[in-house]
């Protein structure tokens, strides 16, 4: 049965080039525009093994959707992979503080974000 | 009162320059106009505000159509793909070759279906050909027959012949013995009409042998003829059979050829797609730069108005702070900063944590 990944970016564009790269690699994909949208998503779904999350977003940003899942009774060991346009350490840190497992600057290419995938990923 | 007029032409010839001229403009009109400059601040705010919601407007429709535009022409990249997919109809999970090789053993399939059907049909054509060999057999057997019916038949007529003799003595001797040889005469004279009669029939019979075995013979003769003519036959359906197999064959071959060659090339035209759609990105990295320049621009507007009110002008710090708040890309610090401009990364580390 294929895994499920969560991706919260606010850029539709951006979930549809993220969504491309992992349905092809076999994954199932949950969407959402924001932190708020995602845990909501979270809320509803059954088991996600892992989150693909953008940092800058409205309504709540992505160091603070981290937070939230990492306090969730049922995602809180879900792993998190912030994709984000930010690169600075400052950043990093605050989202490995937050309980993010990798950080990868945007743009991606689909083979270093399916490497994140397959190394964090929950069984 | 005069209205005051605001240094454009100089701010969009020479961005910098213009920017000292205008705090030079509003140091010098603050301080030497008096309560004309108040009035003149008055319409520099509106005319900030102005210029702030008529960039800020701009900024959103150039950011409202690239949206548009980006997802317009990512959701046609996708239908493209799918359609890909279901052209080469494979997905990650069969690879070309896989569909190479599954369009091998279709054609061997099929052409083996086609030539046992072939040599099937050829089967047949062998299985008539034997059962007329045998009913020629047969016939040849009859004319055989036939021949020791020639044989019998001329036993008839020897024995005619003979009897026939016979009844020439017998009436010879009737006439001899006179009188009392009549009624013996009479009937070596039947005798030897009926030898007459046997011999003329023994003699049809004959005839009729001998025609019956000539066209027991032309039979055979034009069967052995057909024989011939159909082992030719058969010799060329084979020949044609497997010409007509090769040819399917070398076509089949073609065709599978050309389709792993429009498999390759889809699956290029595919990695090509995915790539273009990759690139999209960018679209992610001008948004968050406008995002940040229209809430600069805001800030900005904000501040000058602030300014202007006061009759004060931001510091270099506090500006240069208010104009870099929100950077989320390296381009934007760099240029900022006055670095040479960075360009977009176009791969990165992954940092693990």
């Amino acid at each position: 049965m294929a895994k499920t990944i969560l991706i919260v970016d606010d850029s539709s564009s951006l979930r549809t080039v993220v969504k491309l790269a992992l349905v092809r690699a076999g994954y199932e994909v949950l969407e959402a525009g924001d932190g708020k949208e995602g845990l909501a998503q979270l809320d509803k779904a059954g088991k996600v093994h892992l989150i693909v999350s953008d940092v800058n977003m409205p309504n709540m940003d992505g160091i603070t959707f981290v937070t939230h899942v990492k306090a969730h009774p049922r995602h809180k060991f879900t792993p998190v992979v912030m994709l984000t346009t930010e690169g600075q350490d400052a950043k990093k840190e605050q989202g490995r503080a937050a309980g993010a497992k990798a950080w990868i600057v945007k743009p991606f290419n689909p083979p270093q974000l399916l490497d994140a995938v397959s190394k964090l990923i929950l069984p | 009162m005069r209205a005051m007029t605001f240094p454009s032409v100089a701010l969009r010839a020479r961005p910098a320059s213009a920017a000292i001229r205008i705090k030079a403009w509003l140091m010098g009109g603050v301080a030497a106009r008096g309560s004309a400059a108040s009035a003149a601040s008055v319409e520099l705010a509106a005319r900030l505000d102005e210029a702030g919601r008529i960039w800020t407007a701009h900024l959103g429709t150039a950011q409202d159509q690239l949206r548009h535009a980006t997802a317009e022409l990512l959701e046609g990249f996708t239908q493209i793909l799918h359609q890909l997919d279901a052209v080469i109809e494979t997905g990650a999970a069969a690879p070309g070759a896989a569909l190479v090789a599954n369009a091998l053993d279709q054609r061997a399939a099929v052409l083996e279906h086609c030539e046992t059907q072939l040599r099937g049909l050829l089967q047949n054509f062998h299985g008539f050909v034997q059962s007329r060999d045998e009913v020629m057999q047969s016939v040849r057997l009859l004319a055989e027959e036939s021949a020791s019916l020639g044989g019998m038949a001329e036993d008839v007529a020897k024995i005619a012949r003979q009897t026939n003799l016979l009844s020439l003595n017998a009436a010879i001797e009737a006439a001899r013995a006179g009188p009392s040889g009549r009624g013996f005469a009479v009937v070596a004279t039947e005798v030897r009409r009926l030898s007459t009669e046997s011999g003329d029939t023994g003699r049809r019979i004959g005839e009729h042998v001998r025609d019956f075995g000539k066209r027991m013979r032309t039979a055979l003769s034009n069967a052995a003829e057909h024989t011939e003519h159909d082992a030719g036959v058969i010799r060329a359906s084979e020949q044609t059979i497997n010409q007509v197999v090769e040819q399917v064959d070398t076509a089949v071959s073609q065709l599978n050829e050309r389709a792993a060659e429009l498999s390759a090339r889809g699956e290029a035209v595919r990695a090509q797609v995915e790539q273009l759609m990759i690139a999209f990105q960018f679209q992610d990295r001008v948004h968050q730069i406008m995002d940040q320049v229209n809430s600069s621009i805001a800030s900005a507007v904000a501040r000058l108005q602030q300014s202007l009110a006061e009759g004060t002008v931001p510091g270099a710090e506090e500006w240069a702070a208010l104009l870099s708040a929100g950077y989320t890309t390296q381009e934007q610090r760099c240029a900022s900063s006055g670095d040479a401009p960075a360009a977009a990364p176009s791969s990165n580390d992954t940092t693990f944590f």
